[in-house]
């Protein structure tokens, strides 16, 4: 069951991310940029999750790569809010 | 002590994201804009849950089961957002 919580985690951040761009791409608005590339990196945080807690031994740990990620897809979607869309 | 650190600037940023969100659908009232916002609370809220149970905690699994929920909500948002610019509101 947890496995497939993870997987569709992935598998929804993913769709966002293209989704997004995908608006991006046709209107050029730079908010879905930040966003659809916000949403890219959550898709790497979840596929990692997916890799870390069912892939891999319990031996090695990425937890704090998963943390990164995370944080750095906010960190983005805020660089984008605050320089580009106010 | 620098995970709980990540964790904390992670929450911060979210609800960050999310406030501006908000601010855009208070001024617009696109409610794709009030779909976003609800999403990054919820994600920040997850980051803040993420830092207050243990790793070996087994509630840690509904942590994602509400990601998933945000992430279908932004689906949901979308799908939402096409449906309205194709009757040609907006």
């Amino acid at each position: 069951m947890a496995e497939a919580v993870y997987i569709l985690c992935a598998l929804t951040s993913l769709a966002c991310a293209v989704l997004l761009l995908r608006a991006w791409k046709r209107t050029q608005s730079r908010l879905l940029l930040w966003s659809g590339l916000c949403f890219a990196g959550l898709a790497l945080n979840n596929v990692l999750l997916f890799v870390d807690l069912v892939l891999l031994p319990t031996a090695v740990d990425l937890y704090v790569p998963r943390l990164i990620t995370g944080l750095a897809s906010a960190v983005v979607l805020l660089y984008g809010l605050i320089w580009d869309a106010s | 002590m620098l995970n709980p650190m990540f964790n904390g600037a992670a929450a911060m940023a979210w609800l960050a994201c999310s406030l501006f969100f908000l601010r855009f659908w208070k001024q617009s009232r696109d409610r794709l804009f009030g779909f976003f916002a609800l999403t990054f609370a919820l994600l920040g809220g997850n980051a803040v849950a993420g830092a207050l149970l243990e790793v070996g905690d087994e509630r840690r699994y509904y942590i994602y089961v509400v990601r998933l929920f945000a992430f279908l909500l932004i689906l949901y948002a979308i799908w939402d957002k096409n449906r309205a610019v194709r009757r040609g509101g907006g």
